[in-house]
């Protein structure tokens, strides 16, 4: 899917969340966002801040308790479950801290896997699409492992193509380096970088690393349930 | 990837990950399917062993005797002033009974045709039966006669199987054949002659050419048709045609048809033995409840291990969803799941019970009655339709046991499972 310079792929209004319970928990108060095509944006705050669960909105994972959240154009409360997963599908991709890989899969399968699940089978030009992103992230030779036989680094790569699967419009990357080494992570961050510049994917990071949240076009810090655009300090190359 | 390729696009990816997860559960996966295989070895074992008790018990009652008997019904007497057109006036109202006394069938002839144009009618015979008394010296033993043609005679009640010496097809009208107890009392061997007398007091010298051992009652004789009516007097008549039928349970219907056709007394083997019918009964009702209950304890430990591999999987659920999955796509992958151990276990418990079944049905035993051969110590049967219908509901039992870890997978919030 390609995105047209400039076009929002994600809206967000008012976004409001909080969590229910004896004494609700309000997370965030009223986040207003727009992201363009091809847009690489770094979100710091402190743990608890509500990073994560912005995060899981603008997937369409998790829906907010007030405000409106338009993904694609498309008013996320107006949509079934079923309809939810087709944007999730189709419009977003995803990469957590954890890479979250099928330990029953191989990298291949599971790179393959978001085109099964929208299609049930890959064509060979969607395999070859995936293959090549494998090779480019370092992973031609891994192509038939498993999980449990490859690095956290790799594993990540792996999750990276995984998300980039259904060629969707926009990334969602939850800390996509916390539990990877300084190098690996580096590494990862800039395989993301080339792939929004290249591809014309935009991506939204979620980081505790300083370093990499300001090589990112823009950073957003979310603080007090509140969001403030943050300077550039441009620190490692793309 | 290649068979899951003949699978229909709309559920490969869930058939092809229901696949992987069994093939990755290992010991798990195959505890799970010898859950299932046991349900169905002890379905198949427990079928068969109590159907085929009751086929042994069933068979040994009903091939020895007629499955349908016609007689003339015997007269009752009535009070004189029940008599239509009697004149009124004191008279008794007790009534005596004769001693029982087969009446004759003139028309026999007639009762043969129509009986055997009835549909499940296998076979049907005349007879003459009574009783009498065998000697062989000073000792008279009480004996029950039956004449009959032993070609016919055979197919009703057989007695050539039951042969321990001598025989009985192409018996003279001077010979006779009688039981193993009725020899042993008498002392007599094949070629010895013995006298019986019936009730009609004739007494006629015949020569024992068969001795046959059935192994239940005492004290019978056959003789053929001609002797028997001549020794019971009753001319060229018969007392009794014995039918036999196809389907033994279907007598009872045969016996009503009879009776209405003759205007006759037709009376179905299971009438005359109607605890055995009833016992049967509740042995088939107990061999369904005992399988019912196995299945039904199987499928608890299934959808226990089910639900467990699901909370196992809770983050996988998650990372599926986020990915695009939907609730129905996840719910069929664990119900596939269900449906292939449901499928290997089934196939897997029928191969081993039949194995079991046939094993167990190998061992013999000598039978108490003298002169019989061995017999089955389990006398166990293998029905193709119980084998199919044990490894249809087991596999139902399983996919019904999946069906709730399943859609509790399918409900699962993915922000909640990826916690």
């Amino acid at each position: 899917m390609s995105a047209a310079p400039g076009e929002a792929v994600i809206e967000t209004i008012g976004l409001k969340k909080t969590y229910p319970g004896k004494v609700p928990t309000p997370v965030l108060f009223g986040i207003d966002l727009r992201v363009v095509a091809g847009e690489f944006i770094s979100i710091i705050g402190q743990s608890g801040s509500g990073k994560s669960t912005l995060l899981n909105i603008l997937g369409a994972l998790d829906i907010p308790t007030g405000g409106v959240v338009k993904i694609d154009g498309v008013d996320i409360s107006t949509l079934t479950e079923d309809g939810l997963a087709v944007l999730r599908s189709e419009v977003v991709g995803f990469v957590f801290q954890a890479h979250f890989l099928l330990e029953e899969l191989t990298c291949l399968e599971n790179a393959v896997l978001p085109i099964l699940i929208r299609k049930g089978e890959a064509t060979s030009e969607e395999l070859e699409w995936i293959r090549s992103l494998l090779v480019r992230v370092g992973l031609g030779e891994k192509l038939d492992k498993y999980p449990d036989t490859m690095s956290g680094g790799e594993n990540q790569r792996c999750a990276i193509v995984r998300a980039l699967a259904n060629r969707p419009r926009i990334v969602l990357a939850d800390e996509p380096t916390g539990n990877l080494d300084s190098h690996s992570g580096e590494e990862v961050f800039r395989l993301m970088r080339q792939m929004s510049s290249e591809v014309g994917i935009a991506f939204v990071m979620v980081t505790h690393d300083e370093r990499l949240a300001h090589a990112a076009d823009r950073i957003l810090m979310i603080e007090d349930g509140l969001m403030r655009p943050v300077a550039v300090k441009p620190r490692i190359a793309a | 990837m290649t068979i899951t390729a003949l699978l229909p696009l709309r559920i490969r990816f869930e058939c092809q990950l229901a696949w992987r997860h069994l093939r990755s559960g290992g010991g798990q996966t195959w505890l799970t399917i010898a859950a299932v295989a046991s349900g169905v070895i002890i379905v198949i074992f427990i079928m068969g062993l109590i159907f085929g008790l009751q086929k042994k018990f069933t068979s040994l009652l009903t091939e020895a005797i007629p499955h349908v008997t016609v007689q003339v019904p015997e007269g009752k007497p009535i009070p004189y002033a029940d008599i239509p057109g009697s004149k009124g006036g004191l008279s008794s109202s007790r009534s005596e009974l004769q001693a029982p006394q087969r009446k004759n069938i003139d028309d026999w002839r007639t009762v043969l045709s129509v009986a055997s144009e009835i549909p499940n009618v296998q076979t049907v015979s005349a007879a003459v039966s009574g009783q009498g008394f065998a000697s062989k010296g000073a000792n008279p033993v009480g004996v029950s006669l039956t004449g009959a043609d032993p070609a016919e005679q055979e197919r009703i009640t057989p007695v050539t199987k039951n042969l321990i010496a001598g025989h009985y097809l192409g018996l003279a009208s001077d010979e006779v054949v009688v039981d193993y107890e009725l020899a042993q009392d008498l002392n007599v061997a094949v070629g010895d002659r013995i006298r019986i007398t019936s009730i009609s007091g004739v007494p006629e010298p015949l020569r024992i050419t068969g001795i046959y051992s059935k192994g239940q009652g005492r004290g019978s004789a056959y003789v053929t048709l001609r002797t028997g009516q001549s020794m019971l007097g009753i001319g060229n008549s018969v007392n009794v045609v014995y039918v036999k039928v196809f389907d033994i349970f279907g007598a009872d219907a045969v016996a009503e048809r009879l009776s209405v056709l003759l205007d006759c007394e037709a009376k179905s083997w299971s009438s005359e033995f109607p605890n055995f019918v009833t016992s049967l009964q509740a042995q088939s009702a107990s061999a369904y409840l005992i399988s019912g209950f196995t299945l039904i304890a199987s499928s608890f430990a299934i959808a226990s291990v089910l639900i467990v591999s699901v909370q196992r999987k809770a983050k996988q659920i998650g990372i599926l969803k986020s990915i695009g999955a939907r609730s129905n796509q996840i719910m069929l992958v664990f119900l596939f799941e269900g449906l292939g151990i449901a499928v290997a276990g089934s196939v897997m418990g029928a191969i081993a019970g039949i194995t079991v079944v046939y094993l167990l049905s190998l061992p013999k035993q000598a039978v108490g009655r003298g002169g019989g051969s061995p017999e089955a110590i389990f006398p166990l049967i293998l029905d193709p339709l119980y084998i199919l219908a044990a490894m249809g509901a087991a596999s139902l039992a399983t996919v019904l046991a999946a069906l709730l870890p399943a859609r509790s997978a399918a409900k699962m919030n993915p922000v909640d499972a990826m916690r």
